[in-house]
C-alpha cells in the first residue's frame, strides 16, 4: 500500500466515525428527551402526551400526601393553577416534603395522573429548576404558601 | 477584624499582580524582583485564605459567609473544610490555586527567564480576573450586618470527609490547567514551539489531570453512598461539565507523550491547553450561574453567571485568537501509516474531541432548545449512554494495542501472539456468557476490559525483562493506565448491568432470604452525635460460607438544618457491595432495599491505577 493511499483510509475512518457519531446524536436527540412542564402547561397542552416519559416540576400539595402500605404513596403536584395525582412506589429522596419544590418523572395516565418513576427533591432549601422558577415568578406564585 | 485582614491581603495581592503586567519597557525590573513579587502575591493570598479558614474554625458570625455556611456545633473538621463547601470560598480556593501553580512553577521551571516571566504574567492576568470577581460580586469577607449568636449550619450531606477533600482535588485539577494555558499562549507569543516547554506542559498537566481524576471519582464515590441511590454516575449536568476538560485533559495529555517534533502536533497540543482550560471556566460558569437543571444544588446567581461569562469569552476568545494569529506556518510531514503510533493518536483524540462534543452538546442542549422553542427538556443518562458508550468503543479497541504500535512501520512484534490471545479471550468469554444470562453490553464489556488488561500484560512480558527498579516501572507505565482503564471497564460493566435489587417489608426480628445469603433485621438503635441524631438498622448477614457481616443503613436527623439524611448501609467485597437503604416505617414495619452492586471495588480500583501511574508519569523525567 502507498503511503498516499495509507492516508486515505485513516481520513475515511475518521470521516466515518465523525458521521457515525453525528447520527447517534441526532438519533438519541429524537429519541431519549424528556420534557419538562409545570402542571398547568400540561394540562393546556394539546399534543397526546398519554403514555410518554414527562417531567413535571413543582410543589407538593399541602395536606395531599397520602402514605398507602409501606413504599407505596400518592399526592398532588401543584403550581397553585392546577394541579396532577401522582402515584409513586419506591424510597422518597430525603427531602421530600409537602410544600415543598419537587420533580417527577414518570407517564402519564391518564389527563391528570402521572405514575412516577422518579421522584427528585431539591438538594436544600432553595433548590428549583431555574427554569421553573421562571415560569412560577411570572405567574407570581414563586415562593408562596401553599394550601 | 479577621476577615478584614483576609480582605486586604486579597486586595494587595491583586495590586502586586497588577505590577507584574505592566510592560518590561516602561518599567525594568528584574528576574529576581519580578519573581519575588509573584511569590509576595501568592503569600498574600494564601494569607487571605487562611484567616477565611480561621474564621470558619473560631465560628467568626460577624463574618455574613461564616454566619452563613457554619454553626458553632459542627466538627472542627467540617468547619474548616466549610471555608470552600461555599461559593465565595471555593472561588477564593480557585485563585489560591492559581497562584500556587505560579509559585511552584517559579520554584521548579528552569527555562529562560523570559519565557518564565511572560508564563508567571500571563498566570498573573488570570488571577486578577478571577480576583476581580471575587472582590466585585463574590466577596467572602462581608461583614454580616445584623448581630447574630449562631450560624446556619452546612448543608449536612456536604458534611462528610469525602466531599471535603472533592473540591480541593477538582479544583487542583480545573486550575492546574491556568497553567498549561499560560505556557501554551507564552510559547506562542514567543513564536517558539519547541520541545523545552512540550516537556514542562508535560508534567504539569500530567499533575492537573491526575487531580482531577481524583476530584472526579472522589465526588463520584461520595454520591454512591451518600445519596443511597444505588449509582456512582447519574450523567447528571455538574457531572457532565467535570468530565469535559477530563477528557480533552486526556486527549492533551497523550499528545504530549507521544510528540516526536512534528509541528501539526505540536499546533493541537496549544489548541487542547487553551480548550482544557475554557472548558473547565465554562464548567464553572454553567454550574455558577444557575442556567443549567441539575439536582445538585449550588449558590446561584446571575450577576455572578453573566461575570463568569464574560471571564470565560475573555479568557477564551483571548486563547484561541493568539492560536490563530500567532501559530507557526511552518510545515513538516507526519508519519501517517495506516497503524502506526502517530495514526493511532489522531484517532484516538479524534474520538475524544467527539465524546467531548457529544457531551457538551448533551449538557447545552435544553437551553438551546429553550431559548429557540420556549419549551423546556431534559437530557438524561439515556442520551448519554447511548451517544458516548458507542462513540468510546473503538477508542478503547484501540487502546489495547495503540503502545506496542511502532513509530514508523505499519508492523506489530509478535503480532500471533496477540491474535491468538485475542481469540482465545473470546471463545473463554462467549462461553461464559452463553452459559450465564447474556446481555451484549455486558458482554462487549467483559471482552473489552478483560482484552486491554491481556493485552496490556502480553506486552509488558514480550517487551520488558522484569526487574524491582523504579525505572521498570516507568517503562511499563502506560500499560499500567490502560490496564487501570480494563479494570474499570469490567468494574462499570458489572455494576451496572448484573445489579440486582431487592424490596423487603420487614419487622425486627424478621428473616429474608437473598440470593446466596440470609438477611435477618436485628433491631433499631438510636445514636446521638454531637451535631446530628442518628436512627441505625442493625442488620446482619449470613454468607454462604458462615460468616456473618452487619450492615447498619440507617437516617440522622440534623437539628440545625431540620434535614433528614439517609445513610445508605455498604458491605465493601472485592466482588460485591451489599448496598442497603433504609425507607420509611409503617406500624413498626421498615421498608429496606437491598442492592447487589457487583463489582464496583474494580472502578475504584482502576482509578486508583490510573492516579496512581500519572503520578509516576510525572517523577519520570
Amino acid at each position: 500500500m502507498s503511503l498516499r493511499f495509507q492516508r486515505l483510509i485513516l481520513i475515511i475512518i475518521t470521516l466515518v466515525f465523525f458521521c457515525s457519531a453525528v447520527l447517534l446524536i441526532l438519533f438519541n436527540t429524537q429519541k431519549n428527551i424528556v420534557f419538562f412542564y409545570t402542571p398547568s402547561e400540561l394540562i393546556k397542552n394539546d399534543k397526546n402526551l398519554l403514555e410518554k416519559k414527562v417531567r413535571i416540576g413543582g410543589y407538593v400539595k399541602k395536606n395531599s400526601f397520602l402514605q398507602k402500605p409501606l413504599n407505596n404513596y400518592q399526592f398532588k403536584i401543584t403550581d397553585n393553577i392546577s394541579e396532577l395525582l401522582v402515584f409513586y412506589e419506591g424510597i422518597l429522596p430525603d427531602l421530600f416534603k409537602e410544600g415543598q419544590g419537587t420533580v417527577v418523572e414518570g407517564v402519564l395516565n391518564n389527563k391528570k395522573i402521572i405514575i412516577a418513576s422518579k421522584v427528585y427533591a431539591k438538594h436544600d432549601e432553595n433548590y428549583m429548576p431555574a427554569s421553573i422558577k421562571k415560569e412560577l415568578e411570572k405567574n407570581n406564585q414563586w415562593k408562596k404558601d401553599y394550601k | 477584624m479577621i476577615s478584614l485582614i483576609g480582605f486586604f491581603a486579597l486586595c494587595f495581592s491583586t495590586i502586586f499582580s497588577f505590577t507584574l503586567l505592566i510592560p518590561v519597557s516602561i518599567f525594568k525590573i528584574n528576574i529576581k524582583y519580578f519573581i519575588l513579587i509573584f511569590r509576595l502575591s501568592t503569600f498574600l493570598v494564601c494569607i487571605s485564605f487562611i484567616s477565611l479558614i480561621f474564621a470558619y474554625v473560631s465560628s467568626d458570625f460577624t463574618n455574613f459567609n461564616v454566619f452563613q455556611n457554619s454553626h458553632s456545633d459542627k466538627p472542627l473538621i467540617y468547619k474548616i473544610t466549610g471555608a470552600w463547601g461555599n461559593h465565595e470560598g471555593s472561588i477564593l480556593l480557585w485563585i489560591c490555586m492559581i497562584s500556587l501553580y505560579g509559585f511552584f512553577y517559579s520554584l521548579i521551571s528552569k527555562s529562560a527567564n523570559e519565557f518564565k516571566i511572560l508564563v508567571l504574567k500571563f498566570q498573573s492576568a488570570l488571577f486578577i480576573i478571577f480576583a476581580l470577581f471575587i472582590i466585585l460580586t463574590s466577596n467572602p469577607f462581608l461583614v454580616n450586618s445584623v448581630f447574630v449568636e449562631e450560624g446556619l449550619g452546612l448543608n449536612p450531606i456536604l458534611q462528610d470527609p469525602a466531599l471535603a477533600i472533592h473540591p480541593p482535588m477538582l479544583y487542583l485539577g480545573y486550575v492546574g490547567f491556568s497553567l498549561v494555558f499560560s505556557l501554551a499562549i507564552a510559547s506562542l507569543f514567543r513564536n517558539n514551539l519547541d520541545q523545552d516547554w512540550i516537556n514542562e506542559a508535560r508534567t504539569w498537566s500530567m499533575i492537573s489531570w491526575g487531580f482531577l481524576t481524583a476530584g472526579i471519582a472522589l465526588g463520584s464515590y461520595w454520591a454512591y453512598y451518600e445519596l443511597g441511590w444505588g449509582g456512582w454516575w447519574f450523567w447528571d449536568p455538574v457531572e457532565n461539565i467535570s468530565l469535559m476538560p477530563w477528557i480533552a485533559g486526556l486527549a492533551l495529555v497523550h499528545s504530549l507523550l507521544m510528540i516526536r517534533g512534528e509541528q501539526a502536533i505540536e499546533k493541537w497540543i496549544v489548541f487542547l491547553a487553551i480548550l482544557c482550560f475554557s472548558l473547565s471556566i465554562l464548567g464553572t460558569f454553567l454550574v455558577r450561574s444557575g442556567i443549567l437543571t441539575s439536582v445538585h444544588s449550588f449558590a446561584s446567581d446571575a450577576s455572578r453567571g453573566l461575570f463568569i461569562l464574560l471571564i470565560f469569552f475573555l479568557t477564551t476568545g483571548f486563547g484561541f485568537l493568539i492560536f490563530l494569529i500567532k501559530t507557526p506556518s511552518k510545515k513538516d510531514d507526519l508519519h501517517l501509516l495506516l497503524i502506526n503510533k502517530t495514526s493511532a493518536l489522531i484517532i484516538n483524540n479524534i474520538l475524544m474531541m467527539i465524546t467531548v462534543f457529544t457531551i457538551l452538546l448533551g449538557t447545552i442542549y435544553p437551553i438551546i432548545i429553550e431559548v429557540l422553542t420556549n419549551k423546556r427538556i431534559s437530557v438524561g443518562g439515556p442520551y448519554f449512554n447511548s451517544t458516548v458508550l458507542p462513540i468510546l468503543l473503538p477508542g478503547f479497541l484501540l487502546m489495547s494495542i495503540a503502545p506496542v504500535l511502532s513509530w514508523k512501520t505499519n508492523q506489530i512484534k509478535k503480532f500471533r501472539i496477540y491474535v491468538i490471545c485475542f481469540l482465545i479471550l473470546s471463545l473463554i468469554v462467549s462461553l461464559q456468557s452463553y452459559f450465564t444470562s447474556f446481555n451484549t453490553w455486558g458482554f462487549i464489556g467483559l471482552i473489552l476490559g478483560s482484552w486491554i488488561i491481556i493485552a496490556s500484560i502480553i506486552s509488558i512480558m514480550i517487551r520488558h525483562r522484569f526487574s524491582f527498579t523504579i525505572k521498570y516501572i516507568t517503562s511499563i507505565n502506560s500499560f499500567i493506565a490502560h490496564i487501570g482503564v480494563g479494570v474499570m471497564i469490567i468494574g462499570v460493566t458489572f455494576s451496572s448491568i448484573y445489579q440486582k435489587e431487592y424490596n423487603f417489608n420487614i419487622e425486627v426480628g424478621d428473616k429474608v432470604s437473598l440470593e446466596n445469603e440470609i438477611l435477618k433485621f436485628n433491631d433499631m438503635q438510636i445514636i446521638e452525635e454531637k451535631n446530628y441524631q442518628s436512627l441505625k438498622a442493625n442488620i446482619s448477614i449470613k454468607k454462604k460460607n458462615g460468616n456473618i457481616i452487619y450492615i447498619k443503613p440507617g437516617k440522622n436527623y440534623y437539628p440545625v438544618s431540620k434535614m433528614i439524611t439517609t445513610e445508605a448501609g455498604i458491605y465493601h467485597d472485592w466482588f460485591k457491595d451489599i448496598y442497603i437503604t433504609l425507607g420509611s416505617e409503617n406500624n413498626n414495619i421498615w421498608f429496606i432495599r437491598v442492592l447487589i452492586n457487583p463489582l464496583v471495588s474494580f472502578i475504584w480500583l482502576g482509578v486508583i491505577i490510573m492516579v496512581f501511574s500519572s503520578a509516576i508519569a510525572v517523577i519520570k523525567k
